[in-house]
């Protein structure tokens, strides 16, 4: 480990510590939310090594224990990360001098709040070994808390009764991402008409109506921007 | 409800879809670029996901369109508690008391 890839590891650290508390909660919904789907500890642990993606993993869950066709749940986990292209293309430039195999491995440890966090350094920074340990650093924490807690959530299910309807936490998580983003009108758009598309849709065969809903909100909330951007002089 | 191995099928597939966006431009560094019309209209992909998935599991029960419902009621809880205040387990909290306490007063 050289010494400049270690104090970006440590800097890097030190930046997203913080911050990295608030994953704890999302980590512990979707441990429950997985054992809730009747998973064993074991395949709930193996989805979140394998797939290590909160929103992809919450919003598959429900299609899975419904009984989806695979290619549909498959689909909307790629849909549902889409917004980590936007993200990977922002932050490409900073792993210029990184080795092929770290910038796979950083691929897949990239997080909304890894991406956050070291956008700016990774794109100022002179020394390539630095910036990949000052990426590194955030994204193995993340990593670290995200097995952790997922696996105190899948531990924790086990003593709750059945009655209690967890699997319902998921929705919770899944709308406590959704508000935010809603706050700009033409995403609350593309979510109003998505949401509303996938009830109208829900006769639809094999649950295709998700992703025409999903196409359709994403139409609808890029046309609601255009629509704003002549109305602004 | 019980797996078989072909789970473990599906979670490599999952991983496939979640980690090649991520990696894309990462590994592909400076030989591509995304067009900017696609990058606006992929920023409004996971708020129009979100939603159709979640608007199924509060507006229908068992193929009905239901307006009232403790869920109904358990997702506006959380809503709002997630507009009002920052702490991150409110919206949990908040939800699904309501969930619960719905549950008791209105049996099935």
């Amino acid at each position: 480990m050289s010494p400049r890839f270690r104090d970006g590891l440590l800097e890097g650290f030190r930046a997203f510590l913080p911050l990295s508390v608030g994953l704890i909660p999302w980590a512990l919904v979707t441990g429950l939310t997985m054992a809730g789907a009747g998973f064993t500890p074991l395949q709930a642990m193996g989805m979140n090594v394998i797939v290590f993606a909160g929103t992809a993993q919450l919003g598959t869950l429900p299609l899975i224990a419904a009984g989806t066709p695979v290619w549909l749940i498959v689909i909307t986990a790629f849909v549902l990360n889409l917004r980590f292209i936007i993200f990977s293309a922002a932050i490409a430039r900073g792993f210029h001098g990184v080795p092929l195999g770290a910038r796979w491995l950083s691929g897949h440890l990239l997080t909304d709040g890894a991406f956050a966090t070291c956008l700016e350094k990774m794109l100022s920074h002179p020394d390539p070994h630095w910036r990949l340990g000052y990426y590194l650093g955030p994204s193995l924490w993340s990593w670290l808390l995200w097995q952790l807690f997922a696996f105190c959530g899948v531990m924790a299910a086990g003593s709750i009764p059945r009655g209690w309807s967890l699997e319902f936490m998921a929705t919770i998580a899944l709308i406590v991402l959704l508000v935010p983003m809603a706050r700009v009108r033409p995403m609350l758009v593309a979510a109003l008409v998505g949401g509303g598309l996938a009830v109208a849709l829900r006769g639809m065969p094999l649950r295709l109506g998700v992703i025409v809903a999903i196409v359709g909100g994403i139409a609808a909330g890029f046309a609601a921007e255009s629509w704003r951007g002549k109305d602004l002089p | 409800m019980n797996y078989d191995w072909t789970l473990w099928g599906l979670f490599i597939l999952l991983g496939l879809a979640t980690t090649l966006p991520r990696a894309s431009f990462i590994v592909l560094g400076e030989r591509a670029a995304l067009p900017e019309s696609l990058q606006k209209a992929l920023r409004y992909a996971p708020a129009a996901a979100l939603a159709a998935i979640v608007a199924p599991d509060i507006f229908v029960s068992g193929g009905e369109l239901t307006l009232f419902s403790p869920r109904l009621a358990a997702a506006v809880a959380a809503v709002l508690a997630a507009l009002l205040f920052r702490n991150p387990w409110l919206p949990f909290i908040a939800g699904m008391g309501v969930l619960w306490g719905l549950g008791h007063l209105i049996p099935g």
